[in-house]
């Protein structure tokens, strides 16, 4: 890893903690500090941290990420991925000569069956993409999308395929892709977290997600993604505590940075300068994040558009709402959680629900963010941690790893266009196979970065979010 | 032309090297200087793993390929320099794709190298273990001794000793994780005779809070949690074995022992109960229990996470890559990993702790995501037993306070009544008429009513199904009824182990026009099998019954007290839901008595206890009556009071008491612990895939490339006691190196090899390795013995100087590895709440161990859980305020306080914790609950002290805070802001009243204290307990 030179280090603080007693020594030793640390593993003490990655690898096509991961794994084949012989096979054995010796979830010991598409499909926008009925508002903006058809990932239970699609392995303490790029790029805003996570809950098919999805893992806690928390405060421990106004609060922090500055002077211990910066940022996240969730300066035509009906009620279309204001505000990584798609039972009602829930905010979201030129710097994602299999289980399908889709769209991405393909039962990706370490490295290269150099060091090993795999899909790139 | 253009080129070069390097003459250390850059650069295609290998070279390994290309002695000749020193891209090394390069310097020391010979060295940290000699210097203290001597060759010296506050506050926040009191700081300071240092280290060695402190530590490194990790997260049992960590610290158990009892404890001859607690340490990988989550994939998983654990752990070695193929850097190949798992292969675990039809598991028929992940073992615990042995007299005080005298002639009065009706029922119930129907809302089915025996009893009959329930009508006769009978008869056993429940869904009583809902306050029985809820036992059988499996002998008999009585009027009816899934007979019974243990009523001692014959009357406060009399007179008065309707204050005391009590489980409770079963085969996995079965079947064995190597035989396997032993056997290095350079960490600030997870070639050689080796003997040959290694580094020199920044050794020792000064360390997560509660005289340090405490945590942290969905209650007054390392260790949401100050969620093993600076530290101490109500009971303790004034009380605070008196001016400024904040909460007396209303905590000196002051001192606290000195030990 590269480390950030002395001139790259924020002149800009230092000016803010002369103020508080402290010499220009202090910060003298903190830039050293910062640079001599490298040896022992330290990464540098300065809070307004502009990135690992000096300069950018590649031209950068994308300066942030909004990862829509509708979680519990949507139905490739209620999606994206219409297939007509699956329906023509509907309730007839499913052909043995697909699923010998693969591994299955809760079909394991059963009899396996052909489910067909529960929903029609249709053909939408200049590109004629087919895209599933249910998602009428996302078909109506299919030009602006790349569907890629032909995912397969490694992991079958929702835990750990989690885990890989976050942050390309299974064992702990792998950072995850947010962290990632807020360790490699720094952040555009000092004011919020670099890296959000937003979560929402459908009422079918809901399965638990761990704070674990958006760890830091390895590299230091500060490029961990902060979860928004729909009751209480909207991050924990911002608000003043009771009976605290914001001026007592502010003379708090002042009396608090004052100390540590006798302190420093006294002890010399370059760890305080970066103390008191983060106090001096503490109070600003403090009044950042009220003025963000308050959605007063949103018309009621915007709420409607997103179908928001309440304002930060933790629902899907409200977080969209905040992913575009995060995103204005200089976000590095946005991410939303969407728990409601792991249909095992009653694909019926439980797609219908689903579909609903996300259909008109994802438009909404990217359509707006096109009305405000961000969608040209700004990569949506928008998929499941795996797909679901094309055999019945009940009134529902299991999990399925070795084909599914998802769709991306937005700064560099190439529009209007279906990457890849599966098999005519929508079993197995069999045309542009793309795995989740290659949708790692094309994310990271529209974001500018060669996923080979982005790496840590722990317990000896170089780690990267892409392991030792990995290839960027040109196809799927502008 | 190649050679011709290399030796131009080479030849600029090793110019430009000469001149870059002053001290290059030193000779040269293949450990410390050769070994990183090939590790680092050459082994991903020349080392180890042979998957991976190029060109048929090893460079790891001075063999017959590394020989040819490094010709020893003959630079020229050398094709391994022509490599590094080419500028052709074709022909470089590494080459460039790698994104490796050689710096000039390295490229110089590697051709020195070749030059002197190329000699190779063991790596050092598998060397085998002997005593340095310690240098004379005339340094007392061996540490000092090394330490120095290092110092010395770069014309430094050590710093001086910190000042005696700063060094007693170092010191008790090292050892025991809390400063020290203001009496403890008072005593030390004028303790001028000589010793006194080393009494308070003797003094802090000897503290239970040493224990506490230590666990912390270890706790880390065993990854123990109250939650598995996987999925849904549910809770498991097994904070006895954090208490077992503790005691062994406390108790000084020497680390060998510690070591064979958690790995191999259940193997020991005759293991006592402590030993097979401490084998939870195997069991605290992270588990599952998601539906369509695959046993043997998951079985695989655990197994891999233990060696990753365990070689963590105790070798302080990365064996987590040799998993899917043999180590890159180090010398392990992928057939050590599985040798390793397979010492564990005993350890019995489900892979999937539920038994779902698609991955059945007989054995645990019947379970829920409530229940609990076995095999576990019911223990003693103190703390449960202290706190039950106080609630039980609590409870007894209580009731003699209670008893009636002889003029109470309300007692006296229900006493007869109660005999009179009871003469009329010898059972001690009443079996009002009744009939049963079956329903499913709104009404009945078709069907006949359930058929009655001869005598009377309700013959079940199929079981009621999903939405189905059966209505009684019971017509009982006027009168009180206080509880329920349902005794059942004629089950036809064995019950099958998911079936076997009865349960009371609703009671309703019909007078008149009326119908009320009466509610259940507690029901019991005889015999049950436990119900769970999220990992824990349900109390009693409130909220259903499952029947034992097997036949208890007796009948099965179960009381349902309600929570008020009902006062039944000649016609009433009581109109009963139930549901069950179990055959047989059941007869139903009413009475007009409770008891605060449901059973007393039907199993004869509520009865005799009320007999005619006893006497009427209890003397007071139990004067001259003991024993049985006694406790029979006092269950005839918590009878009397817990059936009355007329004072409702002193049944829920009573019932509160006991409900405590009970939840205390006479003083006993679960714990995960190891069981050994057969093992299961244990095979080489190819690139990790649990379904390749092609790989060898392999037994246990110890690590091929470490010395004195253990292998099992077809006749012969090894155990984990055997692993136990080879790992603290004098064969291997690692053990002993790995321990003492950890222990070094959290009294220095950095280890002495600094990547404390990986003595190997990618880790970082020592900066000491003298030392090192010096230390890991010491604690090897002085019996493995903890408090004393702890002693040892603490005594020293070394340890006690200043922590002041040496900016003139700046260049020369940036960041400070030769120890010219002690490194300034930020409290640990646990520490810094401990020591905000501390300082506040909020923090309850008056028992050690016990369950899991819950501090206050914002509402819906754990929102995104399921299976089952999880509430967050907080703890109650006396658990509130205990140490972190007590707190509950939510593995998918870690406490945020925790997560804020980088304790790890311990998924797995972590020796080292990061130490992060970020704006979410500021928000946590500034706006947490748990701080801000530790500053406003700091603000009342500093106004309830008989201190003159606010200069004095200011003092006081820094005092209580960071050890030390403030300087003039910070004195001023903060009574300025106090005068500030005084005047603000003297003008807005609400916000006054809310800061007071923070938190639990509540004192009756509140009511003198002017609200506005206390608000203000308040904030002062909040300032205090912020302030870096506070959350920083220097």
């Amino acid at each position: 890893m590269t480390f950030p030179t002395p001139e790259q280090i924020n002149r800009r603080t230092f000016v803010t903690r002369s103020a508080y007693g402290l010499g220009g020594l202090a910060f003298a030793l903190l830039a050293q500090r910062s640079l001599l640390g490298a040896g022992s593993g330290e990464l540098p003490a300065d809070p307004s941290w502009r990135g690992a990655l000096a300069r950018p690898h590649f031209p950068v096509k994308a300066r942030r990420i909004i990862y829509l991961c509708m979680a519990g794994g949507p139905s490739h084949l209620e999606t994206f991925d219409y297939k007509p012989e699956l329906a023509r096979l509907d309730g007839q054995a499913f052909p043995e000569s697909f699923t010998r010796g693969q591994q299955l979830a809760q079909l394991q010991n059963t009899v396996l069956k052909a489910r067909g598409p529960i929903a029609p499909f249709s053909r939408r926008g200049q590109s004629g993409i087919e895209v599933c009925d249910l998602f009428p508002q996302i078909g109506g903006i299919v030009d602006e999308l790349c569907v890629v058809r032909s995912m397969k990932t490694e992991q079958i239970n929702h835990d750990t395929a989690h885990a890989f699609m976050n942050t390309g392995s299974i064992i702990k303490g792998r950072p995850s892709m947010g962290s990632w790029l807020l360790y490699g790029l720094g952040a555009e805003t000092e004011n919020l977290p670099g890296f959000v996570v937003l979560t929402s809950k459908g009422r079918n098919g809901v399965q638990p997600v761990s704070a674990r999805q958006w760890s830091s893992g390895v590299l230091p806690s500060r490029f961990q993604g902060i979860q928004f928390q729909s009751q209480g405060d909207a991050v924990h421990y911002i608000g003043n505590p009771e009976g605290v106004c914001q001026s007592t609060q502010r003379q708090v922090i002042e009396e608090i940075m004052r100390l540590n500055g006798s302190l420093a002077d006294e002890t010399r211990d370059p760890e305080i300068a970066t103390r008191i910066a983060q106090y001096e940022l503490a109070f600003k996240m403090q009044a950042s994040v009220p003025e963000l969730t308050d959605f007063q300066s949103e018309s009621p035509a915007m709420l409607e558009r997103y179908g928001v009906k309440e304002p930060g009620d933790g629902s899907f279309a409200s977080n969209c709402l905040l992913a575009r204001r995060l995103a204005e505000r200089g976000v590095r990584m946005i991410q939303l959680y969407h728990r409601g798609w792991d249909h095992h039972d009653d694909i019926v009602g439980g797609m219908k629900e689903g579909a609903q829930a996300v259909d008109r905010a994802t438009a909404a979201l990217i359509l707006d963010l096109k009305e405000r030129g961000m969608l040209d710097d700004t990569l949506v994602l928008w998929g499941g941690e795996f797909g679901r299999t094309p055999m019945g289980q009940g009134t529902g399908r299991d999990h399925h790893i070795l084909g599914f889709s998802l769709f991306m769209a937005g700064g560099g991405v190439r529009k209007g266009t279906v990457y890849g393909s599966t098999d005519e039962l929508g079993y197995r990706a069999t045309e542009n196979v793309v795995d989740v370490h290659d949708l790692h490295a094309t994310m990271l290269a529209l974001m500018g970065v060669d996923h080979l150099r982005l790496n840590t060091k722990f317990q000896g090993l170089d780690i990267r979010l892409t392991g030792v795999a990995g290839k960027v899909v040109r196809g799927l790139m502008a | 032309m190649v050679t011709l253009r290399f030796s131009i080129a080479s030849m600029a070069l090793f110019l430009a090297a000469a001149s870059l390097r002053a001290e290059a003459q030193r000779p040269l250390s293949f450990n410390r200087d050769i070994r990183p850059i090939l590790s680092d650069r050459c082994y991903l295609c020349h080392g180890p793993d042979e998957g991976t290998r190029e060109a048929d070279l090893r460079l790891d390994l001075r063999g017959e390929s590394a020989l040819a290309v490094l010709s020893p002695g003959k630079v020229e000749a050398s094709e391994v320099l022509k490599r590094i020193f080419s500028t052709d891209a074709d022909e470089v090394m590494p080459p460039p794709e790698s994104h490796k390069t050689l710096t000039a310097g390295e490229r110089e020391t590697m051709r020195r190298w070749i030059e002197e010979g190329a000699t190779y060295e063991t790596h050092w940290a598998y060397q085998p273990l002997e005593r340095p000699a310690v240098p004379t210097l005339g340094e007392a203290h061996p540490i000092d001794a090394f330490v120095v001597e290092k110092l010395r060759a770069k014309g430094a010296d050590l710093s001086p000793e910190a000042s005696p506050e700063r060094l007693l506050r170092r010191l008790s926040l090292d050892l025991t994780g809390l400063p020290p009191t203001e009496a403890e700081r008072a005593a030390f300071l004028a303790d001028r005779a000589p010793g006194a240092y080393e009494r308070q280290v003797d003094r802090l060695l000897a503290s239970p809070r040493f224990g506490e402190r230590m666990a912390v530590w270890w706790l880390d490194i065993a990854r123990f949690a109250d939650t598995v990790g996987f999925h849904g997260d549910q809770n498991q049992r097994i904070f006895p074995y954090r208490d077992y960590v503790i005691d062994a610290f406390n108790a000084n158990k020497p680390f060998d022992r510690f070591t064979t009892e958690q790995l191999a404890g259940d193997l020991l001859p005759n293991a006592t109960p402590e030993q097979r607690v401490a084998t939870g340490y195997n069991r605290l990988n992270m588990m599952t229990r998601e539906g369509g989550a695959q046993s043997k994939e998951y079985l695989a998983k655990y197994g891999a996470e233990r060696v990753r654990s365990v070689s963590t752990a105790w070798l302080g070695s990365t064996f987590g890559c040799a998993e899917c193929h043999d180590h890159k850097f180090d010398p392990i190949p992928a057939r050590d990993f599985y040798e390793l798992q397979a010492f564990f292969a005993d350890v019995k675990q489900w892979g999937v702790y539920h038994d779902y039809g698609y991955t059945p598991n007989p054995e645990l028929k019947g379970f829920s995501n409530d229940h609990p992940f076995p095999p576990e073992l019911l223990v003693e615990s103190p703390y449960l037993q202290e706190r039950d042995r106080e609630a039980r007299a609590a409870l007894l005080a209580y009731l003699d306070g209670l008893a009636p005298t002889k003029q109470d002639s309300a007692f006296a009065t229900w006493l007869a009544d109660t005999q009179t009706w009871l003469s009329r029922h010898a059972e001690g119930w009443a079996f009002p008429e009744l009939s049963a129907t079956r329903w499913i809302k709104p009404r009945a089915l078709d069907e006949p009513p359930l058929e009655r025996d001869a005598t009377g009893g309700l013959r079940l009959g199929r079981a009621t199904k999903s939405g189905e329930y059966v209505r009684l009508v019971l017509k009982p006769a006027a009168g009180r009824i206080a509880s329920l009978r349902v005794r059942l008869e004629g089950v036809p056993y064995p019950v099958r182990a998911d079936a076997g429940g009865f349960r009371i869904m609703e009671i309703e009583h019909a007078s008149g026009e009326q119908t009320t809902r009466a509610s259940l306050h507690f029901a019991e029985a005889n015999h049950r099998r436990p119900r769970y809820r999220n990992g824990y036992e349900l109390d009693g059988v409130t909220y259903g019954w499952r029947l034992p499996e097997s036949d208890p002998g007796e009948g099965l008999e179960s009381v349902w007290v309600l929570s008020e009585p009902l006062e039944i009027r000649e016609g009433d009816e009581l109109r009963l839901r139930i549901g069950y899934d179990v055959e047989g007979v059941a007869r139903i019974g009413v009475s007009p008595l409770a008891a605060l243990d449901p059973r007393d009523l039907v199993n004869g001692r509520v009865l005799t206890a009320l007999a005619a014959s006893a006497p009427s009357v209890n003397a007071p406060n139990g004067q001259n009556v003991g024993g049985e009399e006694q406790a029979r007179s006092r269950l005839r008065l918590e009878t009397w009071l817990v059936s009355r309707t007329d004072d409702r204050a002193r049944r829920d005391r009573l019932r509160a008491d006991v409900a405590r009590i009970r939840s205390l489980n006479g003083g006993k409770a679960w714990t995960l612990v190891t069981e050994s079963a057969p093992p299961l085969d244990v095979r080489v996995l190819p690139r990790g895939n649990w379904q390749d079965e092609s790989g060898p079947l392999v037994l246990p064995a110890t690590p091929s490339f470490l010395p004195g190597r253990r292998e099992s035989t077809p006749e012969h396997r090894l155990t984990r006691l055997d692993l136990a032993e080879w790992l603290l056997s004098r064969d291997n290095p690692l053990t002993a190196r790995t321990v003492a350079n950890r222990l070094w960490l959290p009294f220095f600030g950095t280890a002495l090899s600094a990547v404390v997870d990986d003595l190997g070639s990618q880790g970082e050689p020592p900066s000491h390795p003298e030392l090192l080796d010096w230390l890991a003997v010491e604690f090897r040959e002085g019996g493995w013995d903890v408090k004393r290694f702890v002693r040892l580094l603490v005594t020293s020199r070394t340890y006690r100087q200043s922590t002041q920044y040496r900016s003139e050794l700046r260049e020369a020792d940036p960041a400070n590895r030769l120890l010219a000064a002690q490194n300034p360390r930020r409290l640990d997560a646990e520490f810094v709440r401990d020591n905000a509660l501390f300082v506040a005289g909020l923090l309850d340090v008056s028992r050690i161990g016990g369950p899991s405490a819950r501090p206050y945590q914002p509402a819906g942290h754990y929102a995104a859980l399921q299976f089952p969905d999880r509430e967050y209650i907080n703890s109650e007054l006396d658990e509130q305020w205990r140490r972190g390392v007590y707190m509950h260790w939510q593995r998918t949401f870690l406490h945020p306080m925790l997560v804020n100050f980088d304790a790890p969620n311990r998924d797995e093993c972590t020796a080292q914790r990061s130490a992060s600076n970020t704006p979410q530290q500021a928000l946590t101490l500034l706006n947490d609950p748990t701080f801000v109500e530790a500053a406003r009971v700091f603000a009342l303790r500093l106004l309830e002290s008989p201190a003159t004034g606010d200069a004095e009380r200011v003092d006081r605070a820094f005092v209580l805070a960071v050890g030390r008196t403030p300087a003039a001016a910070d004195r001023e400024r903060l009574l300025t802001f106090l005068k500030a904040q005084e005047q603000h909460y003297a003008a807005n007396p609400d916000d006054a009243k809310r800061v007071l209303a923070v938190g639990l905590h509540r004192s009756p000196a509140v009511e003198s204290i002017p609200a506005s002051t206390l608000a203000a001192w308040t904030q002062l606290g909040r300032v205090l307990l912020n302030a870096q000195e506070t959350i920083t030990r220097y």
